[in-house]
């Protein structure tokens, strides 16, 4: 089973969608949940430009690829639970405090090179365990992660009592951190390089093909002779690996950790990913679509924040924009069909 | 109650073997069995809990309204996960009006509306209800936020608040006898009236149902509105006995309103569920807790405790336990086919 440099967003569900001649309301309307990031981006970016006093400052640009980063890493990752039909993976949350904390924490004691095995470890034991209850025993995987959250932040928060951190002053994290290039800064990079690699895996490979494919039709997938556990099980691990990068890029920008690290990680990330098109009914989407979403999202949160706008109505703004994004693609499937 | 029943698995061996069958096929089953261990344990190790059974009663009430409204929802195969922030947004509402009645008829409509709206994206958009109330969660926690200006509001009737909090008949407070309430209203509702009859349909099957001319719209528009409705009550009983409303309350609340939810048996994909079985789960969770608590245990573990109890309710649902065994079969299958053919 090879792929031949499919491209993601083209699968089986669509093709009945646009034999169409006629251009009509189905059409703009799916063409616009799976094309209005790309307009959506540059007009806000314009906006921003015109109308956001301090958007165009070289500061103001390197604190959004600072802010954007860690939420890009983990969305990129989440990428794969979303297309392989698993809604999402809450349990980000814990997995980027748990990765942030061992990192600063055991490296102050064992060395980087331990901490980061450790983050390591902790990362499988997550999507093992989403992984077996989701992918084995067929449980609803936003009540599986919304369980391993609170179990993992539990766990964290016993074992460093909520109390925080703090990294050597002059070591390899805080150097990683604070490095830039330009005004871009190596968080930022690490995002790029990570949205590359995770777009040929989901492209190009044959587990990326199965991610797919799963997404599309579970049980087609298991009777064409896959092992859907495994496929499930590769889902959440994708993402528990770049919920520890994040948890990585997080702390070290800080080069402080504290169990409380990750909160707010799931829902941007998600809203990152559905704003890219990526659909929450599984099977359609791209990793590259998740970097636009990501941008996006940044941006907004950015020009709300430089025009004073509160933590309350940010919320808002987010949460209404997931419904919104999440509404075009239903309704889009709903006229087409 | 129990809706659908797997008349297989009869031949069990010995006592235990039977008694394993009669919970797994019960829908409350395994709700029970929870249930009886931890009241042995606990009566064992820290009989105090049932010493002061004002606590765990009034425990139990805030758990078991919030998770009665979840079970409307779930027997349709739905999801409300919006239900933490409605309980936060409704207290907020509540004691931001002086005028107290006026407070309460204003949070328990917004508990409606806001059930109007999920019912409007999950039933007329085709929304997803995961997704659908995920995205109320952060938009209602925002506008928490903001009625609140992102601090807790202190009631102005703090009377009326503390008068609440004093037990009525015995060990009866105002918070238990509303619970007791809705508990009676619900399960009428669900076992004797058409329309909670026919949730069960709609979660069963849900084309079937619409064939059977069921109004499958107007059901979940009622699911979602008694889940809203639930959870402001619940939101509204918080901050009275609390005096204030914390835009920030509700979040564990969900997590274990959901675990008794599902330890009472009801299946997440709907059509199989059943209100005394939430009782049950609740009754045992608020009873876990309070054990916890009064035991000195630090609130991290209990988070700990909560989140096992629902990864081991979702993981050991009997359709879920099902789903094992098939796969354990085709496994050795295969195993078997692969050894044949080299």
């Amino acid at each position: 089973m090879t792929t031949k440099g499919t491209n993601a967003e083209t699968t089986m569900t669509e093709v009945g969608a646009t034999q169409k001649s006629s251009i009509g309301v189905a059409e703009i309307l799916a063409w616009s949940s799976r094309n209005g990031v790309f307009v959506f981006t540059a007009l806000l970016i314009i906006a921003a430009l015109v109308f956001v006093d301090g958007f165009a400052s070289l500061i103001n640009v390197t604190d959004v690829f600072h802010r954007a980063a860690p939420v890009g890493i983990v969305a990129v990752g989440m990428t794969f639970v979303v297309i392989s039909g698993n809604y999402l993976d809450l349990s980000v949350v814990a997995q980027v405090a748990t990765a942030g904390v061992i990192l600063i924490a055991v490296s102050n004691t064992h060395g980087i090179f331990i901490a980061m095995v450790a983050a390591l470890m902790a990362a499988i034991l997550f999507a093992l365990v989403n992984g077996i209850a989701v992918g084995v025993f067929k449980a609803n995987a936003v009540i599986v992660t919304l369980a391993t959250t609170f179990i993992g932040l539990g766990v964290l928060r016993y074992f460093s009592g909520g109390s925080i951190f703090f990294g050597p002053p002059d070591g390899i994290i805080k150097a990683f951190g604070m490095g830039k290039v330009g005004p871009i800064p190596y968080s930022a990079i690490v995002l790029l390089v990570m949205t590359i690699l995770l777009s040929i895996l989901l492209n190009r490979t044959n587990f990326g093909f199965l991610i797919r494919s799963f997404g599309v039709n579970e049980s087609a997938t298991r009777l064409g002779g896959s092992n859907t556990a495994l496929i499930v099980f590769g889902a959440f691990l994708v993402t528990a690996i770049a919920a520890m990068v994040a948890g990585f890029v997080l702390a070290a920008f800080s080069n402080t950790a504290v169990s409380n690290d990750g909160v707010g990680y799931d829902f941007r990330a998600l809203a990152a990913i559905i704003v890219g098109g990526t659909s929450v009914f599984g099977g359609r989407g791209s990793v590259f679509r998740t970097l636009l979403g990501v941008i996006f999202v940044s941006v907004l949160t950015n020009i709300l924040v430089l025009s004073g706008i509160s933590f309350g109505y940010q919320q808002i703004a987010l949460g209404a924009l997931i419904v919104f994004a999440v509404s075009l693609d239903a309704i889009g499937r709903k006229v087409a069909r | 109650m129990s809706q659908i029943l797997e008349l297989s698995d009869a031949k069990s061996k010995g006592f235990f073997g039977r008694a394993g069958t009669v919970i797994g096929r019960r829908t409350e089953g395994r709700g029970i069995a929870l249930l009886s261990v931890i009241l042995v344990i606990v009566a064992l190790t820290e009989p105090l809990v049932f010493s002061a059974y004002s606590v765990t009663l009034g425990r139990i009430a805030l758990i078991g309204i919030v998770a009665l409204g979840l079970t409307a929802v779930i027997l349709m195969g739905e999801l409300d996960l919006s239900v933490a922030s409605t309980l936060a947004l409704s207290g907020v509402v509540m004691a931001s009006i002086p005028e107290l009645w006026l407070g309460i008829l204003a949070a328990l409509a917004t508990g409606l509306i806001v059930g109007l709206i999920n019912a409007f994206f999950v039933s007329v958009v085709g929304i997803n209800s995961f997704i659908a109330t995920l995205g109320m969660l952060f938009a209602l926690r925002g506008l928490a936020f903001v009625i609140s200006d992102e601090a807790p509001v202190s009631l102005v009737n703090k009377e009326a608040g503390i008068s609440f909090g004093e037990p009525l008949i015995g060990p009866i407070t105002p918070r238990v006898l509303i619970f007791i309430l809705v508990f009676i209203a619900i399960q009428i509702f669900v076992s004797k009236a058409q329309a909670g009859r026919e949730f069960f349909a709609v979660g069963g099957n849900r084309q079937a149902a619409r064939d059977a001319g069921i109004p499958v719209t107007r059901r979940i528009v009622t699911g979602f509105m008694i889940s809203g409705f639930v959870a402001a009550l619940a939101g509204i009983i918080n901050s009275l006995e609390r005096t204030t409303a914390d835009p920030t309350a509700g979040s564990t609340v969900l997590l274990t309103a959901f675990a008794a939810a599902i330890i009472g048996g009801n299946y997440l994909k709907g059509g199989r569920g059943s209100i005394v079985g939430t009782l049950i789960g609740a009754a045992a969770l608020g009873v876990l807790q309070v054990a916890l608590t009064i035991s000195g245990v630090q609130v991290p573990v209990q988070q700990i405790f909560i989140g096992a109890i629902l990864l081991i309710a979702v993981t050991t649902d009997p359709n879920s336990l099902r789903s094992v065994r098939g796969s354990i079969r085709t496994l050795r299958q295969g195993r078997a086919k692969n050894s044949v053919t080299t």
